[in-house]
Parts: structure tokens; sequence; C-alpha cells
């Protein structure tokens, strides 16, 4: 029951958030300076009646909501519209119907478009997170052990190395190599027009295109996840009940898998949550550098045209990401830790 | 327990990912026969011996095509993008094609006749033309394109392409009749983009949104390549289409690949993954040159790519309603601007800023446009004593001994806001050095980079800047940038200098209407003229392209013409691969 009503709270609050969101992305981009009408093309022949009848077909020729014809510039207009005949209610009540508009750019349907790059980011940033997790945890768990060593020491510095690399030099240097020694594809998911002979081929051509941005990825966010692990498994491992175990005579694997590995858990959750939240939108970096056709390739594509459908789904999609990681690691909190759960009931 | 069997989970899966990753360059094992080695991107010779039996038809020649650009939409009609219109040339036909010397000659069409007063023309199509399905092209798919363009005010560039068409009819299966409202010089620079469109498809969403949500994912047309796949931002997939009526293609398959970063771009072309850059920074052009089984060539783009300077002229009687206008008085004298002319070093911004790959530049017809430029056309040379002896006799003295020039009421100082759009490769180093050069006249300048579309919104028609670093591509017909310089385009946003000037408007209207090629030009090299005298803009250079291709891939490649891209409907029809 208590488990239920601390579920019922966080689902509470992730709504609310949700739904804040959702009326800030709309208002966020059209406080922008830039005109989706004339954004990306400056051209003469784009007249002045081309660019209304733009308008007209994005939409844009609707008042933003009651009272104001724009938000910049700020045009003041008629308050007794009808609501529902404002850009903003109509964009709301698209999403009540679970649509996310149509792109201005492209003419095609935000959902449709957004959901193949998610596709595509997720397969990148899924597996390089869960090779950094794991190797993050495992040199983490190592280092703690070995305090004091070379091997800690190694570990610490090629962390603290890996973890401040500028992720776009780190790409361009990996790109340049990988591509010159290893004759690894520089760009997109999978050479295009190939023949492939089986589902393996296929499987197996993504992988080299996977390669390389799977490696910067994992590089730069390892580091961060071997720190904290190293650090706290070095905190449990100074506490009562370690030297407890060690006194019952466990052999160190066990100690560290049965007693130091889980507690050490809980600040990795934190972490790991958050960052799997900020990834499906952090790897911009990475996939422009390789071209990578993601979630922050869309994005960045999106902004430069002003198109209004796009990012507005987008961005809902990457809170939704974020909120959502966040509801997973307060469950798992409660999981791992029961106190936190009862409280937070009080 | 869990914890435990979690680990083994982990292990086997770095083990598995990592043998995965080697496994990829194990994979011509001796099991496959070498050559149907597909993943292996490096050109393989085929293998002297005749395979015993060819299972397979032979592999296909790919070429393959990186830039830096990809079509927002394959619907001819909504397109935006340069890069559409690339594909629109390969996929579709239209009455007439330009050359790579920037003139247009017959595609469809065979010949064509006018009426004495110009204004209905006759043409002549070819007949047994095929769409890509197989159905018939004839006169009623060219009279259903045009009319479709010119009901859809929605369709932001096609439907001004139709603005002066007063009806098109088709007689007969090879016969198309348009009759203009008035003559239109120049008219196949026009007829050149408005592509022929299959009546059977097209019919279906003819009306309203219908044709504007068209995705026209099929791309029917009845041009030398036809379409095999499309990923918005990502790639175009074509192949050639072997009834085509005029140059077959050598190639079976061409390839565009996007590319977002330009040195991936480049390292794509030295490594092989593609075969062909259509564009580059010009930083790589020092590596490329020494490059194995690498050409680079540079010339003069299809379409003339123009850096310019403009200065915020506007005055305030032609201040648009709801604008700013907010640009520095001084700049509004012809003699500033003259000045500032005067101290800009164009030799010394294209050694630096293009490395080179430039040449100076004089107003926005550039020289490109060929019979169009007025070559004649004395330019301010760089004279730092000439810009301050203009400036002091007209008044400009720096009354408070601070370096900096005050107008001649000695109150405002020469302080000019520089900006630029973000995305500019050229103008950061570029507003440095004019920046570095214009403060020995005593011009102050404060440099800032804006979002392209922020800087739009201050711009024009806002008028809310003093000075803005651009730029233009150019439109075969001159008509196109020179109404950038009409008083009538203020308020639409095209202007974006304010510019104002009754002799200049006049003139234009004239060349709009001249029929006669001679005349027209001389009324288009007046008009340079003026815009020279009057320093509209300030056009520090233009900029060639640089391209690069494999020798080692693909021969034929056509480069010396006066027009460079190898991108172009014309090259890659004569392209074939080496061997």
């Amino acid at each position: 029951m208590k488990r239920l009503f601390y579920l019922l709270n966080r689902l509470k609050w992730a709504l609310i958030s949700i739904i804040f969101v959702i009326v800030l992305n709309f208002f966020l981009f059209r406080v922008l300076p830039g005109d989706p009408a004339r954004a990306g093309v400056r051209d003469p022949r784009l007249t002045a009646e081309a660019q209304q009848a733009l308008r007209v077909r994005y939409g844009l020729d609707k008042p933003v909501i009651n009272c104001f014809t724009s938000l910049n510039p700020l045009k003041l207009g008629n308050c007794l519209e009808n609501p529902l005949d404002t850009q903003f209610f109509i964009y709301v009540g698209n999403l009540l119907h679970g649509e996310l508009g149509t792109s201005y750019q492209t003419g095609r349907p935000v959902a449709a478009m957004l959901g193949q790059a998610l596709l595509n980011t997720v397969l990148l940033i899924g597996i390089a997170q869960i090779i950094s997790i794991l190797l993050g945890i495992i040199l983490g768990l190592l280092a703690a052990w070995k305090s004091h060593t070379a091997i800690d020491f190694g570990v610490l510095v090629a962390s603290l190395v890996a973890w401040s690399l500028p992720t776009f030099w780190l790409g361009i240097m990996l790109l340049f190599g990988g591509s010159t020694w290893l004759n690894l594809p520089v760009m997109g998911k999978m050479t295009v027009g190939a023949d492939f002979t089986s589902g393996f081929a296929m499987a197996l051509d993504v992988a080299q295109h996977l390669l390389l941005p799977t490696l910067t990825f994992t590089i730069v966010v390892m580091g961060e996840y071997m720190l904290v692990m190293r650090s706290t498994v070095l905190e449990v491992l100074s506490e009562d009940y370690i030297l407890t175990a060690k006194a019952k005579g466990l052999s160190t694997f066990q100690i560290l898998k049965d007693h130091a590995l889980r507690n050490a858990l809980l600040p990795m959750v934190t972490i790991i949550a958050l960052n799997l939240g900020f990834t499906v939108a952090g790897a911009i970096q990475i996939e422009s550098v390789f071209s990578w056709p993601g979630l922050g390739l869309a994005i960045f594509e999106s902004v430069g045209r002003r198109d209004y459908p796009v990012l507005q789904g987008a961005f809902l999609l990457i809170a939704f990401s974020v909120i959502s990681a966040n509801l997973i690691a307060d469950l798992l909190y409660s999981y791992l830790d029961p106190r936190i759960q009862a409280e937070s009931n009080e | 327990m869990s914890t435990y069997r979690w680990l083994i989970v982990y292990f086997l899966a770095i083990t598995l990912l990592t043998s995965a990753c080697s496994g990829g360059k194990k994979i011509p094992a001796p099991t496959k026969p070498p050559d149907q080695g597909q993943s292996n991107p490096t050109p393989v010779a085929s293998s002297p011996t005749p395979t015993p039996k060819p299972t397979t038809a032979p592999k296909p020649s790919i070429l393959r095509i990186g830039r830096a650009g990809s079509p927002d939409t394959l619907n001819p009609g909504t397109a935006l993008l340069s890069e559409a219109w690339v594909t629109f040339e390969l996929v579709y036909s239209a009455l007439y094609v330009q050359k790579l010397d920037g003139t247009f000659t017959f595609d469809l069409a065979t010949g064509v006749t006018a009426s004495p007063d110009n204004k209905v023309l006759t043409y002549k199509i070819r007949s047994g033309v095929k769409f890509h399905d197989g159905t018939p092209l004839t006169a009623k798919d060219v009279v259903f394109s045009y009319n479709l363009y010119k009901a859809h005010d929605d369709f932001p560039y096609m439907n001004g392409y139709t603005k002066y068409f007063d009806k098109v009819e088709a007689p007969d299966d090879t016969t198309v009749v348009l009759t203009l409202t008035t003559p239109v010089p120049n008219i196949e620079s026009q007829l050149g983009y408005l592509f022929i469109l299959p009546e059977h498809i097209w019919s279906k969403v003819a009306d309203g949104k219908a044709a504007t949500d068209f995705q026209n994912s099929d791309m029917i047309g009845s041009g030398p390549f036809k379409l095999v796949e499309y990923k918005q931002n990502e790639f175009v997939h074509l192949a050639k289409n072997p009834d085509y009526y005029g140059t077959v293609p050598k190639v079976d398959e061409v390839i565009f690949q996007k590319f977002e970063n330009k040195d991936a771009l480049v390292q794509a072309l030295k490594t092989g993954q593609v075969d062909m850059i259509a564009e580059m920074p010009n930083t790589a052009v020092a590596t490329l040159k020494n490059e194995k089984n690498v050409k680079l060539v540079t010339g003069a783009p299809l379409s003339p790519d123009i850096t310019d300077i403009i200065f915020d002229q506007v005055s305030p009687q032609d201040c648009p309603q709801g604008s700013k206008c907010s640009g520095h008085p001084a700049l509004r004298d012809r003699t500033v601007r003259q000045a500032l002319s005067y101290a800009t070093n164009k030799q010394e911004l294209i050694d630096i800023v293009l490395l080179g790959l430039g040449t100076p530049g004089l107003t926005l017809i550039a020289d490109g446009m060929g019979m169009w430029f007025n070559n004649t056309i004395k330019d301010y040379s760089f004279d730092i004593t000439e810009a301050n002896k203009l400036l002091d006799d007209a008044g400009y003295k720096d009354v408070n001994n601070d370096g900096v020039r005050e107008m001649p009421d000695g109150k405002n100082s020469l302080i000019f806001r520089l900006n630029w759009p973000s995305d500019s490769t050229v103008a950061p180093r570029l507003a440095e050095l004019v920046s570095k050069t214009w403060a020995q006249i005593g011009v102050k300048t404060l440099p800032q980079a804006v979002d392209p579309d922020a800087l739009t919104a201050q711009c024009c028609p806002a008028f809310d800047y003093d000075i803005i670093i651009w730029g233009w591509g150019s439109d075969p017909d001159p008509s196109f940038l020179l109404r950038v310089m009409l008083t009538s385009e203020i308020p639409t946003g095209s202007s974006e200098s304010g510019y104002a000037n009754p002799v200049y408007d006049q003139l234009f209207d004239e060349q709009s209407k001249e029929m006669d090629p001679a005349k027209r030009q001389a009324l288009v090299w007046q008009m340079q003229e003026i815009v020279q005298t009057d320093v509209v803009y300030l056009v520090p250079f233009y900029s060639q392209a640089v391209q690069a291709y494999r020798t080692d891939r693909f021969k034929g490649w056509i480069t010396d013409q006066p027009k460079l891209a190898l991108d172009h409907v014309i090259n890659l029809q004569a392209v074939e691969p080496v061997q």
C-alpha cells in the first residue's frame, strides 16, 4: 500500500512536469526571433504573397493565443477570438489526439520523422551507455579494490582524461584514425545502395557504422561512471560491515559482489538515470560528427529552419525521457534502499 | 545470486560485442569468393578469369557523391533548398536545360516559334517520351504541370515562374502553346525550372492542400535518372533511366549522401567512401592537392556565390510601417560608403578568407553571369589616403580625439554595429579584417555573429542594423538579384539595404521588358554602374566552387566549361566507371 502511494505520488509529479513542458515548449520557440516562412531561405523570388501563403499553410496566420497575434515581435490582438482557433489550442488539441503535427520543412508527420530518428539514437546511445555503464562499474570497482596501486592510479588518470575530452574533438580524431587505418565508414547508419545478401551482412554493416560513434560516446561517458563508482566503493569498503564480512572469512569476490556493489549502486543509479534522459538529446555532437541520422540531428536541422512542430515534438520527447528516467530512478531507489520510501511518506 | 548472473551476462555481452567488431574485418573468409565481398569499399578490379557461372548480374557501377545538404522534400511545388532542385533536374524533364556555360538549350522542346508581339510561344516537344512508369509524356502533361504551378500560390517558387502566364494549351500531343500577359525576356531561364509532372499521378492531388501535402515519394519523372530510394536528411539514391530520350547515363546508380561534418566529407573522399564531393572547406584544399587518386577542381560555380557587405541606408520616409529603421545615419551618406569601399583591401580578403579561391567582387551581378556581368566597371582601389580625404572633405572629423570620427554635426560617432549569420564560415575572418582597415579611417565596428533567422528578422524589412555581412546565390537571369535593390522591395523584406533610386527602378522596368538581348545587356550594365557608384552593397569577393573527385573510380568529368558543377545533370550523364 505504501509503495502504491509512493508510486502515485511520483506519477503525479511526473504528469505535472510534462504538462508544464507542453506549455513551455510552445511558447519558448515563439518567443525566439524569426519567422518559419522565411527561415533558411532568403530569396527575392519568395515574394510577400508567397510568404503569406506559407504562413497560411503552416497555420501561422492564426493568432498565437487570445490577445496575442504574435510573441516576437510582440503584437497584441483580439482577445475575443474563439480560443480553439488559436495556434496554442490547436497544438494542444492535436496533442490530445496524439498528433504531433506536420513538419513545415518536409511536410511529413512529425511522429514518423522523430520515431525513426529516435530509434537510431536509441540504437547508438543504448549500446554506448550499456558498454560504458558496465566498464565504468567494473573498472571503478577494480580501482577501489586495488586503491593506491598502479591500477587505481591508471584508472583514475584515464577516467579524468576521458571525462574532460571534448566530444567533438574526440569524434573527429577517431573518425580520422578509424577511417584511415581500419577503413571504417565515416558517416551514416549503413552503406546505401549495398546489395546485402543476408540479414547478417546488413547487421554487420550497421555494426561497422556504429563502431566509431559508439566508441566516442563510451569514452566520453565512461569516465564519469568510473570516478563515481570508485569513490562510492571506497567509502563502502571502509564501513564496519565490510570488516565484519572479512572477519567471517568471505572471499574478496563475495565481499565485493554481495556487500560493496549493491550499496555502491545507489549514487550510480542517480547519474545513470540523469544521463539516460539527457543523452537522447546530448548525442547532438556525436551525431553531427558522424552524420548519424538521430534525434540530435533532427533537432539541429529544425532549429535553423524554425520548424516549430518538429522542435515541439522533439523537446516533448526529450522531456518525456528525462522525466521517465527520473521516475524509474525514484522507483529503483525505493527498491534498492527501502528507507527512502519510508521517508518520503513521512 | 542474481548479481552473479548479471555479471556473467555483462561479460558475455562485452565479448560478443568485441568479437562482432573485430569480426567485421575478417569477413572475406575463404568460404566466400573474393569478388562478392560487397562490404569492401575499396575498388576491386574485376578478376581477369571469367567466373564459371555468373549467378547474379554484374555488379552495378555506383557513383557516390558527398555533400553537406539534402533535399527538404521531393515535391517540386514546395521545395525550397537547392539540393532539391539538383535532384529535380536529374529526375524530371523541362522544356529547357541549363548548360555548363550558363546558357539554356532545348531539353524536352525541339523548337519554338514566337508571335510578332512575343506573347504567344508555340513549342514543339519530343514525341515518344515516356515517364519512368511507362506512361507516355505528351503536351497535355506540360499543360497540366504549368496550370498546376499557376494555380498554386502556395508553391513558393514555381508559382513565381508562371507569373506572366496567361494560358497554356495543347492542340496536339507534341505542341504546347504558351500565351503570356507580357513578353518575358530570357524566358528559357524560367521554363528550365518548370519541371513536367505526370498528369495521371498529380491530377489526383492537384487541388488545395493535397498538392502541398503530397510527398511525391515515388517521384515519377521523365529525366535521365529515376528515384530508387530517398531518406530525408540522409541520402538520395537514383538509378539511370535506360529509356531516356537523350544521353543515357553511363553509370548505373548515383547516390547523394549528406554529411553533417565537412571534415568527414573530405575524409570520406580520401578513403574512397565517396567518389566525388560537391563542396568542401577551402582549408582542405592543401591536403587534397597532394592526395593520391584525388583530383581537385576549382571554377566558377553554376550559381554565382556572392559575399556582400550590406549597408542600412533606408531613409526615414521609406521606412516601412512597423519597422525599427535604427540604422546609423552616416551610412545613408554615399560618401561614407565610398570611403569604406576605398578602405577595403579585397585582394587581402580573398587571400586570407578564401585562401585565394575567389575573384574580387563588384556588384551583386557576379563575373559568373556571362554577358550580364559588366566587366568595364572600375572598382574602388584599396587607398586609405583617398578614403580619409573623402571623409575629411565631407566634414567627418574626429572632434573628441578618440580615434573615431564624428558626423559633421559633431555628435554621432562613426561606430557601426557589424553583424553576420552565425553559420557563415567566411564572415568572422572577413569582419575582423575589414574592421582593421576601417579603423585606419576612423571608423569603429562592433562585430557580432547572430543566429541566421534572428538576423533575417533584424535585417529586413525591420532595418534594425547598421552593417551586415551576408551573401547571395544567383539565378541565371540578372533580374533575380537586380530586384533586391528596388524601392518597391523595401516593405517586402527582399530589399536588404533600403536603397531607393527612381532612375534605377525605371531601368529595372525597362530591362524586364526588353526582348533584344543586346539592348537589355546595356540596361543591365548601366544599372550595375549606378549601384557601384552608390555603393548599395560592398561586395568583397565572388567565391569559386571547390570540388574533388577520385580518379580511380569514374572518368569523363567535364571541368573545362565556364562553370564547374560536377553534380550537374550533364556531368552525371557523361561520367563512366574507370575500367
